[in-house]
This record gives C-alpha cells, structure tokens and sequence, in this order.
C-alpha cells in the first residue's frame, strides 16, 4: 500500500482529463495500487458530471442525430486495442511504451551504479524516464531546477526526509536538496517525470549531468 | 423503528440550521434526471434500444457539446467529439455499471475520453486516454437490467456535488471550471485572473477542502435520505 500520494490539485486535474501527458501515465499508476486515491479521482470524476450539468447547453447540428443512428449498425471504426502479450507484471498505463519488463529493459547509464531508460512519451513541458538504483548505492546529491515526480516501481529508496517503497508519489520542488539511496537488498527502480532537468550540485554531479 | 417518531422535528432542525442541506433537500426532486438516464442506459444496453438512444440524444448531447466547447473545441470538433463519444456509449453501455457510478458520471468520462483522444488520432506516440484509464475497457456483461431501488447512493453523491458547485463562492467556482474545463495550471490561471498565485492556489485549496467536507458529511446525509424514502 502506498503511503505517499499525489496532491488533491494533481488528482483533479487527470479526473478532468488534463493531464494526457507524463504525468498522467505517472498518476495512472499510482492508481493501479492505490485505493484511496482511486477514490478520489472517482469523486473528481463525479464533480466533473456536475459542472457539465450545470453548464448552459449548446445545440448539436440539425442532422448530427440522423448521422448518428446511421453510424449505430456499423462496426466500431476505433481501432481495437491489441491483446498484450509482454510480462503480466508491466503496469497497464505503461504496456505500450515498455518494450519488455524492467529485468529485460535496455538500460543505459554513465555509472554501473545508476541507469536510465528514457521513456517514449516526453513532450515539450515534462522529460519522463525510469532509472535504476543498484542495491546500496546513492544517486549524487542534486537539487531541481523545476519539480521532479518520482514514482517507486521496484525495491524501495531513503532519503533525508523518509523511506519510500513500491507506489509511493513523492514531489520534490526547487527547495528539496535530496540524495536518494537504494535499500540493501535490491535495487530500486523509478519513474520520474521531471518539469526541468535535473540540476547536479556536487562535483561528481556535475560530472554526470550530461548523462542523467 | 425507534428514533422514526422524532426524525421529522430533526430534519426541520437540521435544514433550519443548515442552508446547505436545505438546497440540498430541494435538490433531491432532480434525481429523477439521472435516474431517466441511467433507465436509458440500460434500456440500451440489454435491449439495443433505439428509441432509448434517441431520448438520450435529446437529453445530454447539448451539454456534452458545450463541455466540449468549453475545453476549446470548434463547434465541428465539439459535434464530432460527441458523435463518437455517443456512439462509444451505443457499443459499450454493456459496460455502464450503476452500481460504481451515476449515469451522468460515466457519460462524463465517455466524452472526455472522446476530447482526448480526438487530437491524438494515429499517433501512437502519444498518451491516449485508454493508457491513463485501462479499466474502463474491462465490460461488466449486464443480461439483465439491475434493481434500481436501491441504487440512490451515486445519486445522493451527485446531489451532494451539484450543491457544492451551487454553494461555492464565484471567486472559487471560477477557478475549478478552468482547471477542469481549460486544463489550465495554477500560474496560467493567475495571469489570466491577473491575481497572484497564492490567492488562485488558497482559492482552489478553499473550494476542495469544502469538497472533502461534504464527502465526509455524505454518511450521515445518506441516513436522512433513508429515513425520508421509507
């Protein structure tokens, strides 16, 4: 069960439909193991009803209801969704985009101890990425120059302000200087999402900037 | 039961000091609304009723075109939008489930899933709103239209909802409907409003926290609901 969650605004916003983006797959995700915020999407999804309801209506086209039973007979144009058929562990949100489950994945990365894969589906506003903590080992200090989203798929990771494991949403903003470390036992995988690159402080760090 | 005697004196009570749920109360005689549509729903899913369809035309697709309007759509993308979000409703309304969400509620998520994936026709890179809810293509096969008598608890969240959106302050309604209908951030809503972003940000923190509120207060509504419907 996660312990961290996304903001009430965040979960709004994708009950609205105002996050297809990084975001959004990063919260769909969340969701896929969080009842609690399930919930709460259901209630924004609820209030979204209700604000269309109490919209002022606008009159469809005099013959867009002929056209419509027209269309009724004939198959759905939309293309069906093809059956997955990669690891049943692949979170849905992210079946299309992960060519095969993190064991599998090609990873790439500057150290042995911290990798990356870059995800398909950054835009112009969000950078989205997995990255790959070996087991014990620390990412260089870093601060952000925007706000970083971080999602914990695999294993579980501590830094100054607690332990996060698999589901939990964690925000850092501009103020957070962290230094994320993998527990023991296995190494940590994460989905981050990130309005701004990540800024580097330490001298290592400045080193690796180019690559994260 | 015991306490039946007294709950007519309570009820007067609560509403004399609760303007709230005194709008509420008044609010209850439009369940019948959502109650017609989601008998349409299930006329439509058990039946492939034609006429049902029609009646279902004729009672949302005006607002569904003006949502659609409202989040930016030309008049012939909004009819666009709704002609395929109605006709997603025609082949899936097997998979409308009463008992998880109102009628008004799915048709909500339909059409916004519609306004989507409109601009994201044959572009695979791109998040597609079956990525972001991958449930909703898992059907509930109905064979047999489900008692509705017991089902006002999705209605009386509704009702609770519509009384919010009523209730809340122009200041703070303002911004809601930007965030659900412009997908606009918090700072593009303060330089739209020409207002700082901690008062957007308190304003929005205000209207949810009311929100929250009355979700929690829905339990003991609920009971007063029970007692008026016996």
């Amino acid at each position: 069960m996660a312990h961290y969650h996304p903001s009430d605004e965040l979960l709004m916003s994708f009950a609205a439909g105002q996050l297809p983006n990084a975001l959004g797959i990063m919260t769909a995700c969340h969701l896929q193991k969080c009842q609690q915020c399930s919930t709460k999407v259901g209630m924004y999804e609820e209030l979204g009803a209700e604000l269309i309801d109490s919209t002022q209506a606008i009159s469809m086209g005099n013959n867009s209801l002929n056209n419509l039973l027209n269309r009724l007979d004939l198959e759905p144009t939309e293309a069906k969704t093809p059956e997955f058929t990669g690891d049943p562990r692949t979170p849905k949100p992210l079946r299309r985009f992960m060519p095969e489950y993190f064991d599998k994945l090609s990873w790439s990365g500057f150290s042995s101890s911290i990798k990356e894969y870059i995800l398909p589906f950054s835009d112009e506003a969000y950078t989205a990425k997995f990255y790959k903590i070996s087991a014990g080992k620390e990412l260089p200090v870093h601060t952000h120059k925007g706000n970083e989203f971080t999602l914990v798929m695999e294993g579980s990771f501590s830094d100054n302000s607690g332990d996060y494991h698999s589901g939990d949403f964690i925000l850092a903003g501009t103020q957070t200087i962290h230094q994320p470390k993998a527990a023991k036992d296995c190494d940590c995988i994460c989905f981050a999402v990130v309005d701004a690159p990540l800024k580097m402080t330490g001298f290592f760090g400045r080193m690796l900037n180019p690559f994260l | 039961m015991l306490y039946v005697c007294d709950y007519s004196k309570l009820l007067f009570k609560i509403i004399r000091s609760d303007r709230l749920l005194g709008i509420f109360v008044a609010d209850i005689l439009q369940t019948s609304d959502a109650k017609y549509l989601e008998k349409l729903l299930l006329k439509i899913a058990v039946d492939r009723d034609r006429n049902a369809f029609m009646a279902l035309f004729e009672q949302c697709s005006a607002k569904l075109k003006a949502y659609a309007v409202r989040c930016g759509a030309s008049h012939s993308d909004a009819e666009e939008v709704v002609q395929e979000a109605l006709l997603n409703v025609w082949h899936k309304a097997h998979t409308f489930n009463p008992k998880s969400a109102s009628a008004n509620t799915w048709l909500f998520t339909i059409v916004r899933n519609k306004r989507i994936d409109f601009v994201r026709k044959n572009r695979p890179d791109l998040v597609v709103s079956n990525d972001l809810w991958p449930e909703s293509e898992a059907s509930v096969v109905l064979e047999t239209a489900p008692n509705l008598e017991y089902e006002y608890e999705s209605d009386l969240n509704a009702q609770v909802l519509r009384t919010l959106i009523k209730e809340l302050p122009e200041e703070q309604r303002q911004i809601v409907y930007k965030v659900y209908f412009e997908g606009k951030s918090h700072s593009e809503i303060a330089t739209d409003l020409d207002l700082p972003l901690g008062t957007i940000k308190s304003r929005l923190r205000l209207a949810m926290k009311k929100l929250d509120t009355l979700a929690k207060q829905n339990i003991s509504w609920l009971i007063i609901i029970h007692l008026m419907n016996f």
